[in-house]
């Protein structure tokens, strides 16, 4: 009995929590579509820092991840492709397990480390210090101004990382370990260009958007639910990203699921 | 004179369900100068959060401008508090923009029709009645604390507020630096005769410094209130 009702309560306050995110949600879309032009030059510039701290700022990292990634996936397709005989399929393979899979997982997961942690910490400064109610007594509705232009520039800045991820990881893996192998770089682009089709970049678009949306809301969520102790901010921010890598590996399931079985 | 705040009847209690004032009925006019005096954990800033939205009533109604406070839609709500300048007992400034974004974020946010530039140098120059001389693109978090008090008030009057809402303003501040923001204070509301400026201070050793005309005690669970010239 005792495990039912633990059982009822935990799905009671999961449901709660998702709740809370659809609520951010449809806030964010709320503010973006009938609110564009309230406070528009100081949340235009709330988005660009953001853009700038969570996209800009990831690049060295990423590139260097896309780089190892490539090489590792290149090198064993080139290790493994010639003795079934499929050389051929060099592009496919790539563009299945990077453009469909890894780059928007491998882009999450790093904005998940760098900017849900920041974004989580940060919210969670601003709520324990009353920085939150200045804002709201000032006629500045948090919500518009705070975690709106943090969510769109979460979405913004995975979808910018993915492609990115994707355009290094599949070139850089060639000149990294396909150079020497006897395959032109023109045969390679070809492969590449065939394999990729209009249903692999929606897929990649998708998951880029969506995992952004799931990150830039869990980490605002965990943030402004910190209430006035600074001493909640570390656990905010490790239930930020445990509950955003959770909900993006979910999704990211739900949408291979939906677009290849 | 026209009525800006209207308590009626209101009662706020804590968690545990202690009473920090019952019944109380109050209200202030344009022009008035008032000064809520009581001790620490009173209920004194309950009392002014409320008159700007930050907390409600436990029983009772809370007019202000004209508008019922708990009755107000969000957006209404937002409106109505760029009318009321609030600065709050530990200044509270926005750390991660510099001292002078702090002071033009409700122009930047709130007045669409000026240019970045035009908002910038509304805030610089009302920074500079202050008497401000820290550096205005640096970040608050280092200032000390009469700066940083100078800065929450330009803040509280960058929108010319008809009401001020001042919490512990003279709190940990030298007699000198009491006297440069209580006469900020005086001198916007001789230039905007239709303020209302509501103070909350611990004892009324500092009331001398804003003559205030009406001031109010917190004592247990009753405002009382004391006539002066």
């Amino acid at each position: 009995m005792d495990t039912l009702k633990r059982l009822g309560r935990t799905l009671l306050e999961r449901a709660r929590v998702l709740f809370e995110f659809w609520k951010i949600i449809f806030h964010t879309a709320e503010s973006v579509i009938f609110r564009f032009n309230l406070g528009r030059k100081a949340t235009l510039d709330v988005l660009l820092k953001q853009v700038y701290f969570t996209a800009f700022e990831a690049l060295p990292i990423i590139s260097w991840i896309a780089l190892i990634i490539g090489l590792i996936i290149v090198t064993q397709s080139l290790s493994i492709l010639p003795r079934l005989g499929g050389e051929g399929l060099i592009g496919e393979i790539l563009v299945w397990v990077l453009v469909r899979e890894l780059g928007p997982v491998f882009a999450s997961v790093i904005v998940i480390a760098r900017s849900g942690t920041a974004m989580a910490s940060e919210l969670g400064l601003m709520k324990s210090s009353n920085e939150v109610s200045a804002l709201e007594v000032m006629g500045i509705d948090p919500m518009h101004y705070l975690v709106a232009p943090r969510v769109l520039g979460a979405m913004i800045s995975v979808f910018v990382l993915t492609f990115y991820f994707e355009a290094i990881s599949i070139f850089g893996g060639y000149i990294l370990a396909g150079f020497g192998k006897n395959i032109a770089f023109s045969v390679f682009v070809d492969s590449i260009m065939q394999a990729m089709g209009f249903i692999e970049i929606s897929v990649s678009l998708l998951k880029s958007l969506l995992f952004g949306l799931i990150i830039g809301t869990v980490s605002s969520y965990y943030g402004l639910r910190v209430k006035k102790s600074i001493t909640e901010i570390p656990q905010a921010t490790t239930k930020a990203v445990i509950g955003s890598l959770r909900l993006v590996f979910v999704a990211d399931a739900v949408i291979t699921i939906l677009f290849f079985i | 004179m026209g009525t800006l705040v209207d308590i009626k009847s209101v009662s706020c209690y804590t968690e545990a369900g202690r009473p920090l004032f019952e019944d109380a009925s109050l209200s202030f006019s344009d022009g008035e100068r008032v000064l809520i005096i009581a001790p620490l954990a009173s209920g004194k800033s309950v009392l002014i959060r409320m008159l700007a939205g930050l907390s409600t009533p436990d029983k009772g109604t809370v007019t202000v401008l004209g508008e019922d406070i708990a009755a107000l839609a969000k957006e209404d709500l937002n409106r109505l508090r760029q009318r009321i300048g609030f600065v709050f007992h530990d200044s509270v400034l926005i750390s991660n923009l510099k001292v002078i974004e702090n002071v033009a974020l409700p122009l930047i946010y709130h007045r669409s029709s000026l240019s970045y530039e035009e908002a910038m140098q509304g805030a610089a120059s009302l920074i500079a009645e202050t008497g401000f001389r820290g550096d205005l693109w640096g970040l608050p978090g280092m200032l000390p604390l009469y700066a940083k008090k100078e800065i929450a008030l330009a803040r509280a009057l960058i929108l010319k507020p008809e009401i001020v809402i001042c919490e512990n303003l003279w709190d940990g501040l030298t007699d000198t630096e009491k006297r440069g923001l209580s006469l900020l204070l005086l001198k916007y509301q001789e230039s905007n005769p239709g303020s209302l400026l509501i103070f909350t201070a611990l004892s009324d050793a500092d009331a001398p410094l804003v003559r205030p005309g009406r001031v109010l005690r917190i004592d247990g669970s009753r405002i009382i209130e004391e006539s002066r010239a």
